[in-house]
């Protein structure tokens, strides 16, 4: 799960697909994917995952790094 | 917020609320007191706090014993909305509706103008709101109807805010004791003190000084309009940003955290940014309530990059009035973040293919335009902004001056962020501090007492 976030985080919202990040990078307190991205990221993990995460989850708090966000979708 | 009553129950109920031994008698003291207050401020508002309470607690129950519970959500949801279409836009509407009897001259007139607005209703639909959300997504449990009445009316956050969260708050209240630490009151004394001088000594004395010029742009100078319309942005931030000090303060006197609603939002470099450092606690909502189940609605792209944010922001515009000109604000904003948002997707389309090369020019601009952006906004948003408007920019001194003040903020842009940044980080705060700031602000409370413009939300 944590490398297929990677890979669509990567692909779909940095600006530059050569920055490097890994599972323990800040992506909404750095600035990587804001909330338009967080939009789609949502519909991602439900499409492929088939949970779908409440918007009061995706937060920087608690859904910053794609280990928080695999934490998060165990949950659910 | 800066008065008699509500500083003589913060004194009261707190020296009472340290001195019981249990959190569950702590949090009916707080209760209590909350509820006097809302009393005291206005018996309308009291009847309604309570009558709401009771209303959302029953839907929360529902909501969380029944497995099909989508429409008592939606039922809760509604309840709460009309409450506050009722009291907050039926006025606004009455008032369309009178126009329409007059152009008839037919039908008898009716008036609800004189509808007051209860405290605080603009904050407690949404905390409740957000409550019954919660429960449906199964993010909280109802909680206790003692818990939730304190949830609601807690008098530190009661008038304006910040909007908490049930599920912040309800631990907290859940505690089996709250313990006692000097640290709590030392710095909820001293957000208390810099609250009351943001409010005191800067805000209310710049609105001192512009209301002129807003009241009366055509006999000023527009580039004093420009600096007015400049003032008017620190004014309300500082105003505001007081306010939520003295209610995060008073809080934190009893040992209760709640959440920051300003993160130095004149700093940020675009507009999306704005809005995770403006009003925090409000536009926190609007994404979590408003912007992503709109937004889940389609994926098309001219959806969600062109209406959801408009909508969404023209919204947040209705919710502090039923009046044109806080709609127009919030869809300015609403405009500003879906061109920031497709700016962003070309950015990366661009960046992919390695042929973006302005990247400097965009980091020179970004804080300049935001600030001026965010001013602008603020033209709408406070009475009177249209001549003000008309005054600067049909003018070519004052076009000419705003092109140099863009100038100069880009200039000023190279070093003021960080050296204010830096300045923050530098202030070693020391006692004597708090006692010196509450000396000046008795001192300007004698000399002007205005209220806090959010309040009136």
């Amino acid at each position: 799960m944590e490398a297929q976030l990677l890979e669509f985080i990567r692909d779909e919202f940095l600006d530059d697909p050569e920055t490097e990040i890994d599972a323990d990078t800040k992506l909404i307190s750095g600035g990587f994917i804001d909330s338009f991205s967080l939009v789609s990221l949502q519909s991602y993990i439900e499409r492929e995952f088939g949970k779908r995460i409440p918007a009061p989850r995706i937060t920087a708090e608690s859904f910053d790094t794609i280990k928080q966000m695999v934490q998060i979708i165990q949950q659910f | 917020m800066i008065s008699f009553e509500f500083f003589a129950i913060l004194g009261l109920s707190l020296v009472l609320y340290w001195l019981l031994p249990a959190q569950r008698a702590r949090n009916l003291l707080l209760s209590a007191a909350s509820l006097l207050f809302i009393w005291l401020l206005d018996h309308q508002s009291l009847v309604v706090v309570l009558a709401l309470t009771l209303f959302s607690y029953g839907m929360g129950q529902a909501i969380y014993r029944l497995k099909r519970n989508s429409w008592v959500h939606v039922l809760g949801v509604i309840g709460i909305l009309a409450s506050l279409i009722f009291f907050k836009y039926l006025g606004f509407l009455a008032g369309l509706f009178d126009s329409l009897y007059i152009f008839l001259e037919a039908l008898p007139r009716f008036s609800l103008h004189h509808l007051l607005l209860p405290l605080g209703l603009s904050y407690i639909a949404f905390k409740q709101i957000s409550y019954l959300s919660d429960i449906k997504w199964k993010l909280v449990k109802p909680g206790s109807f003692a818990d939730f009445l304190l949830y609601n009316s807690l008098f530190t956050i009661f008038l304006a805010g910040p909007i908490e969260r049930f599920e912040r708050l309800n631990p907290q209240f859940q505690s089996p004791r709250i313990p006692f630490k000097k640290a709590d009151l030392e710095l909820g004394s001293r957000r208390i003190v810099i609250g009351l001088f943001k409010k005191l000594v800067f805000a209310d004395w710049l609105g001192f000084f512009i209301s002129g010029i807003w009241n009366n742009p055509s006999q000023y100078h527009p580039g004093l309009a420009l600096l007015a319309v400049f003032g008017y942005a620190f004014q309300i931030y500082l105003d505001f940003a007081g306010y939520s000090d003295i209610a995060i303060g008073a809080s934190r006197l009893f040992g209760l955290r709640v959440m920051e609603n300003f993160d130095r939002p004149y700093l940020a470099t675009n507009i999306s940014q704005f809005w995770r450092r403006w009003h925090i606690s409000l536009s926190d909502f609007i994404r979590d309530y408003i912007f992503f189940p709109l937004s889940r609605l389609s994926s098309n792209k001219v959806w969600l990059l062109g209406f959801v944010p408009v909508i969404a922001m023209g919204l947040c515009g209705l919710w502090h009035g039923a009046d044109s000109r806080y709609l127009i604000w919030g869809i300015w904003h609403g405009l500003g973040l879906s061109v920031y948002q497709i700016f962003q997707q070309l950015k990366r389309r661009l960046g992919k293919r390695k042929m973006l090369k302005f990247n400097a020019f965009f980091a020179a601009i970004a804080w300049p335009l935001t600030f001026m952006f965010v001013s602008l906004g603020w033209l709408s948003f406070r009475a009177f902004g249209l001549p003000m408007a008309r005054h600067i920019f049909f003018s070519f001194e004052g076009l000419t001056l705003t092109l140099i003040s863009f100038l100069l903020l880009i200039f000023l842009g190279r070093w003021l962020p960080a050296f204010l940044l830096d300045i923050g980080a530098r202030i070693r705060w020391r006692p004597a501090f708090t006692l010196y700031l509450l000396l000046i602000c008795l001192i300007c409370y004698s000399a002007l007492n205005t209220e806090f413009i959010y309040a009136a939300f």
